[in-house]
């Protein structure tokens, strides 16, 4: 399982690396149960503050996307039903939809986007 | 019967044609991936001619910053008739060589950046990791540790009585428990998600592996004959050491010939090590790293758990060399 970190992304290094695992989670790639490495190996890796990770990790656990245990490490958590409110993530779809049409993609476009983004 | 202290001078005289081998290799490096390579830097057309030509030379010279520690401490060995010492020369002069190694490369490296090409490739922008969680157990077989500690409480239970003969298997242990300690630095070692790093990994682990069961057979060899070592023995010995050295140097060229194939990548410095690491050593709890790449070097962070282990485990060293 990979994970891709881009030095010229705007978003800070904590919020690309929960993005990603949130994406692999939704893509199913990374199932219920799947052990993580620990904060200290992708810090490692990645040759970043180990505060970096931890924040990545801890924005995960709030989103109750993982579980953390103290000395057995980060296990994704089971897929339940979010807390947030359907208005709450109906906010940032309508965010996420207006960037995309102020950047000037047709409305079509941003349909064939999502559709291909789902699969 | 042979005198141990005649099979050490035996052993060292073969580390020596060893190490012969090792300087040829290590003087034909950096120019390893092509003529326009100085390690992994790419260098501007006729570097060689110019800088390079001294760049080289510099490092052919610190390469013998080894033999240059050796000889003397070898002639007062031989002089002073200590030859048992010459174990103690080999341990560290194995220590000496990686280390003098990997300061020399990373020295050359940063005094020909200057002179690299200007179309030479610029930190990448991305990096891939891998999400599989890494530890030392998942390179490790569980049913060769089983027989490796079976073997070890085995030859420790049947010659419990050997009293005299303690100090050798101590040795050996503490030896054994010092490549472990290796194995867990080499998997937690930083490195690009790439086939060539992660075939470079399982080589280093490999040997350590491979080490630890001569160690182990040692150790078996020495219960059942816990007295002065026959003829026999010695001549087993150095023929398993020769082959062990012939099989590593195959597995290494096929690594360096896999490593010359793949392009070089310089990470992004996204912890800024360049600038918290300006000492030999340096304290840095927030850093994940064992060895910083700071400005000037490398830089140990004594914060890190593996350099405390480290630490402790060369102070045990010297602490056994005197009770030995």
């Amino acid at each position: 399982m990979l994970l891709t970190i881009d030095t010229s992304d705007p978003r800070p290094i904590y919020q690309q690396v929960a993005d990603g695992i949130k994406e692999l989670i939704a893509r199913g790639k990374l199932a219920e149960g799947t052990p993580l490495p620990p904060v200290r190996q992708v810090a490692a890796d990645l040759g970043v503050n180990l505060n970096t990770i931890a924040a990545a990790y801890r924005a995960l656990q709030d989103d109750g996307l993982i579980v953390i245990k103290h000395g057995s490490g980060a296990v994704v958590a089971s897929r339940t039903p979010t807390e947030r409110s359907p208005d709450e993530l109906l906010r940032q779809l309508r965010a996420a939809l207006t960037e995309l049409v102020l950047a000037g993609f047709s409305a079509r476009k941003i349909l064939t986007i999502v559709a291909r983004e789902l699969k | 019967m042979m005198d141990p202290v005649r099979a050490v001078v035996i052993f060292y005289a073969l580390f020596w044609v060893i190490r012969l081998n090792g300087c040829v290799r290590r003087g034909r490096q950096p120019r390893l991936r092509g003529a326009d390579w100085f390690f992994n830097v790419h260098v501007q057309p006729g570097f060689y001619d110019g800088p390079g030509k001294q760049l080289l030379r510099w490092y052919w010279m610190r390469m013998m910053i080894p033999f240059a520690v050796d000889i003397p401490i070898a002639i007062w060995i031989f002089a002073s008739g200590r030859l048992a010492l010459l174990g103690w020369l080999i341990i560290g002069l194995c220590a000496l060589i990686h280390a003098n190694h990997l300061i020399s490369v990373d020295l050359a490296e940063r005094q020909a950046r200057p002179f690299a090409a200007p179309d030479a490739e610029p930190p990448v922008a991305s990096i891939t990791l891998s999400l599989t969680p890494r530890r030392l157990r998942d390179y490790s077989n569980g049913k060769i540790e089983l027989v490796l500690i079976i073997t070890t409480a085995c030859a420790i239970v049947f010659a419990h009585d050997h009293r005299a003969g303690w100090k050798a298997a101590a040795f050996l242990i503490y030896m054994h428990l010092g490549f472990v300690y290796a194995k867990s630095a080499i998997v937690a070692w930083r490195t690009d998600h790439t086939e060539v790093h992660e075939a470079r990994r399982r080589y280093y682990l490999a040997s350590c592996d491979w080490y630890r069961a001569l160690l182990t057979a040692q150790l078996v060899a020495w219960s059942l004959h816990p007295g002065p070592s026959t003829k026999v023995d010695v001549a087993v010995w150095l023929a398993i050491t020769v082959v062990s050295t012939v099989i590593v140097e195959i597995k290494r060229k096929q690594l360096a010939r896999l490593s010359a194939r793949a392009k070089p990548v310089t990470l992004p410095d996204l912890l800024r090590q360049s600038e918290i690491a300006r000492w030999p050593v340096c304290y840095q709890p927030s850093a994940p790293l064992l060895m910083l790449k700071g400005a000037r070097g490398y830089s140990i962070n004594l914060a890190n758990t593996f350099a405390l282990v480290g630490i402790a485990y060369v102070t045990g060293f010297v602490v056994l060399g005197r009770v030995l």
